[in-house]
């Protein structure tokens, strides 16, 4: 590391311990971004995770001719098994049929009807990576063209529903992200500008003494950098310490995807780093 | 080594120069000399390229401001020292810190910067007060200390704006008379000053400026 570079980092360290008010108000200002951020992201995390059951609950039930003899049975099965994207298929003959509508019902289908009218089936869950409308919607055209199915149940008004509002909730939360990502950038930017101000006789005088505008710039983007992390540290420190108490009160309530540490670290980062460079710009002009 | 050609600059807040004309040569002890608003630190401005002329140009240097570019200008002021009326120091760091300072803008090596701010701090008499800091001296001492920081990198020209305006008299002579052992040992030196008193009797060059116009 060249000496400028590391008397920049010395600096940087120094001009934190010089401001401490104003830089904990930095890193105050970026905590608080973050948590926004982080309850922002948190929610779209539980919305996809309780989505993504629902579709891996979606099931396709496939009703077999009623006149196919094991054999074929067995044959067809395979077929089933073969279809990309299916992961099992689960047989269910006439009897079983009967014995689900029983306890369903409450009574036996023969003392009703005399006979069994139900036809077997075959239960089909499907792998995770084709839990979307379209594939869904492929894999029952691919049974379709298998001889002895009379027909094929599975919700695909529900899927299709829960993807056009997922896709526009999705859209909603990138604008509200990014909107919430400039501003904070913005806030904490105007932070750092405060700070700044506070250090103008030092920027003159580097400015006078020669100082390039690199030279100038990086003890303040180290500050920026270290009240940045220092703020993503703290966020970090509430959502752990807040979840592990959800956690013991209401297990199961909300689901915390561990990412979420590194990326409030890395955003804490990107925004002190961004901050700085944007507040120490209006400072540099010769 | 310094020549301002018939410049017209307009600054803020500033009536602006009109037709400035100055030149100082290698080892020159000259004085631009004028009262409160006339312009003098905007001439000042002009060499350590903090303004730039509406017309005319400055030649500062090999370097000429009519093609100068901007990323140029901190290395241009590293050969360059200045001084100003409020010393600008640095409260929060020592006299040695101070001086360091301007070398440790120029990447320069901590073996050096600690011979390079020691032997200064003995040309300008401050050897034992290196550990001090600025509020802890006298004003003297504390232009003492700026002019120790102009002088480190060792320019070529050492710019005063105003150096002894804060001064009493006793320390007004001894930085006086400091700028004269610096320009002996061959550093120009320009001094802004608005004292009559200051520039009388001595054999120097004396550059006058009135209402933004060197007469």
């Amino acid at each position: 590391m060249s000496r400028g570079y590391l008397y920049s980092i010395v600096e940087g360290f120094k001009g934190l311990k010089r401001a401490k008010f104003s830089a904990s108000v930095s890193i105050f200002t970026i905590f608080l971004t973050l948590i926004l951020i982080a309850v922002l992201l948190i929610f779209i995390f539980n919305v996809n995770r309780v989505v993504s059951q629902i579709q891996s609950r979606m099931e396709l039930e496939v009703f077999i001719d009623n006149s196919f003899t094991q054999e074929q049975i067995d044959s067809l099965n395979q077929q089933i098994s073969r279809i990309e994207g299916v992961e099992s298929a689960h047989f269910v003959s006439k009897e079983e049929a009967a014995a689900i509508i029983e306890k369903q019902l409450g009574q036996d289908v023969f003392e009703i009807l005399d006979e069994n009218p139900l036809p077997a089936s075959f239960q089909i869950k499907l792998k995770s990576s084709f839990h979307s409308a379209q594939k869904t919607q492929t894999i029952f055209d691919n049974l379709l063209k298998l001889d002895g199915i009379d027909d094929i149940l599975y919700r695909h008004d529900l899927l299709a529903l829960l993807e056009k509002y997922i896709h526009i909730f999705l859209i909603i939360m990138i604008i509200i992200g990014t909107l919430l990502a400039f501003g904070s950038i913005v806030l904490v930017s105007n932070t750092i500008k405060l700070v700044i101000f506070s250090r103008r006789t030092i920027i003159e005088i580097m400015k006078l003494v020669g100082a390039t505008k690199s030279f100038i710039s990086r003890p303040f983007v180290v500050e920026g950098i270290v009240q940045g992390i220092a703020g993503g540290v703290l966020a970090s420190l509430f959502f752990y310490c807040l979840f592990k108490i959800i956690k013991l009160e209401i297990p199961g309530l909300i689901l915390i995807d561990q990412r979420i540490y590194p990326i409030l670290l890395f955003l804490g980062f990107l925004f002190g780093f961004v901050g700085s460079m944007a507040a120490i710009r209006k400072f540099l002009k010769y | 080594m310094i020549q301002i050609s018939n410049v017209v600059a307009k600054y803020p807040g500033g009536e602006g120069l009109d037709h400035v004309n100055l030149t100082v040569g290698p080892g020159e002890f000259a004085y631009l000399v004028g009262p409160s608003g006339a312009g003098k630190s905007s001439v000042l401005k002009l060499i350590y390229m903090d303004i730039f002329p509406l017309s005319g140009f400055m030649k500062v240097d090999n370097l000429i401001s009519l093609n100068l570019k901007k990323r140029q200008i901190p290395y241009l002021r590293r050969r360059l020292g200045i001084i100003f009326q409020d010393f600008k120091l640095l409260t929060d760091r020592n006299v040695f810190e101070n001086i360091a300072f301007a070398l440790h803008v120029t990447n320069a090596h901590r073996r050096n910067i600690k011979r390079k701010v020691l032997r200064v701090l003995a040309d300008v008499g401050l050897s034992h007060k290196r550990n001090k800091r600025p509020n802890q001296l006298s004003g003297g001492e504390q232009q003492r200390v700026a002019i120790g920081r102009a002088l480190v990198n060792e320019p070529i020209i050492l710019l005063a704006d105003e150096a002894t305006g804060n001064l009493d008299p006793e320390s007004e002579e001894e930085i006086i008379q400091l700028l004269e052992k610096i320009n002996a040992t061959g550093t120009a030196i320009l001094m802004a000053t608005h004292d009559n008193k200051l520039v009388r009797g001595k054999n120097r060059k004396i550059i006058r400026i009135k209402d933004g116009r060197t007469l």
